[in-house]
């Protein structure tokens, strides 16, 4: 009997094949970022040449504006997909990289600073999120995914909360798709409201930190103003990230006390399941710079290493924007992310308009 | 079955996380360039 009956088996993908797989968007990601690096050298120039008044558009615009043009128009096609989902990937690298062009000193000085100012950010936000999502009626659920979201780290932070308060799969679709549309916003108005108001690249860092959610989009919205502000604008978003676990576990608590979703045992490890280990990374090689382990030169190196990173991650974060699929997302959590969002960001520019006051930035 | 669930948990591979891959990639560049295989990186 046995031999008649046949089994279903599920070949498993040779992780060899796995990874050759993602060799195509990966290709697609660094020639979006080269392009983009080219269209900086050469758009200015030929403009120069020319006698044109043409702003100078940095390569982090023109990768992310190509990313969008493919993604909205052609879109992307699946033998490309896996590969430009490693964008976060690039991202994380290019963070730990980063490190090594803070010295200790600075990150504690500029980590208390915005340690203070995210924890602020993280309570206001969370409870002005609770309120509009109540007041717009919207799934308790729902509610604290998008709370999280925008007070926390963006889609990590609501991929995280998703699995501990067991909320649903279109739920938390709603709110990535929220946060992503509204992260692809800041972008663009961030660094103009910065240089309207004549931010210093300290205030605009900390402003873009605080204010973007997802972390790829608070790096770009950085850069986009400048070198400096880029860098202090991830240092401040990898203080919002290492907070995610905290968050997360307080709404797991909650949700598990209302009786609708598991008890968390092991706290501890709980926090260190969730905590962003590349925040580690990041002081990690911050040390080893500070102690002198690299040389100059390679400290120079490693900066353009993470440079390389984040051009991978700037076209991800094109090439991942697509409005229509936003757009089937449905317009009310749209609308309260959107309210929240524009609030927050105001929330945040007063406290960084503070806090530059106090400290004479 | 008890010692089965122990036995396939043991033999489960053990896998990092994205963050943690990112890491170790991260820290191989790093030693790369701290030894002197990768001197310059050009931008």
């Amino acid at each position: 009997m046995a031999d008649v009956i046949t089994v279903p088996q599920v070949q498993p993908v040779q992780p060899a094949l796995r990874y050759l797989r993602l060799i195509p968007g990966i290709l697609l990601l660094f020639a979006i970022g080269y392009a983009g690096k080219l269209l900086e050298q050469n758009v200015g120039a030929y403009a120069k040449a020319h006698h044109w008044t043409f702003p100078n558009i940095e390569y982090v615009l023109w990768a992310i504006l190509l990313g969008l043009v493919i993604s909205n128009t052609v879109g992307v096609p699946e033998v490309f997909r896996s590969g430009v989902a490693t964008y976060e990937f690039w991202l994380k690298a290019g963070i730990v990289l980063l490190g090594a062009r803070f010295l200790l000193g600075d990150i504690l000085k500029l980590g208390g600073v915005s340690l203070a100012l995210v924890a602020i950010e993280i309570t206001g936000s969370i409870a002005f999120m609770t309120f509009l999502g109540r007041a717009f009626k919207l799934k308790p659920k729902l509610t604290s995914l998008l709370a999280v979201g925008s007070a926390v780290c963006g889609v990590s932070a609501i991929i995280a909360t998703k699995g501990a308060i067991e909320a649903d799969d279109e739920d938390s679709s709603f709110s990535i798709a929220a946060i992503l549309a509204l992260g692809a916003f800041a972008l663009f108005t961030f660094p103009v409201i910065g240089h309207f108001l004549h931010l210093s690249d300290k205030a605009y860092g900390l402003w873009a930190g605080l204010g973007v959610d997802n972390t790829a989009e608070a790096t770009a919205a950085g850069a986009l103003y400048s070198d400096a502000a880029g860098k202090l604008a991830v240092l401040v978003k990898s203080t919002r990230n290492a907070m995610i676990g905290f968050v997360v576990l307080a709404y797991a608590i909650y949700w598990a006390s209302k009786g609708k979703a598991q008890a968390v045992g092991n706290k501890a490890a709980f926090l260190w399941q969730k905590f962003p280990k590349f925040v580690l990374g990041f002081l990690l090689i911050s040390v080893l710079a500070t102690y002198r382990f690299f040389s100059k030169d390679q400290v120079g190196a490693l900066a353009n290493l993470s440079r390389w990173a984040f051009l991978l991650t700037f076209a991800g974060v094109g090439l991942r924007t697509n409005f229509q699929e936003m757009r089937k997302q449905g317009l009310g959590p749209f609308a309260v992310g959107a309210i929240g969002e524009v609030v927050i960001a105001g929330f945040t520019l007063g406290l960084v308009y503070g806090a530059s006051k106090l400290f004479g930035w | 079955m008890g010692a089965e669930t122990n036995h396939e948990k043991a033999n489960k591979p053990w896998k990092l996380s994205l963050d943690s891959w990112a890491v170790v990639l991260a820290f191989l560049a790093a030693l790369l360039v701290r030894t002197g295989i990768f001197k310059h990186i050009p931008w």
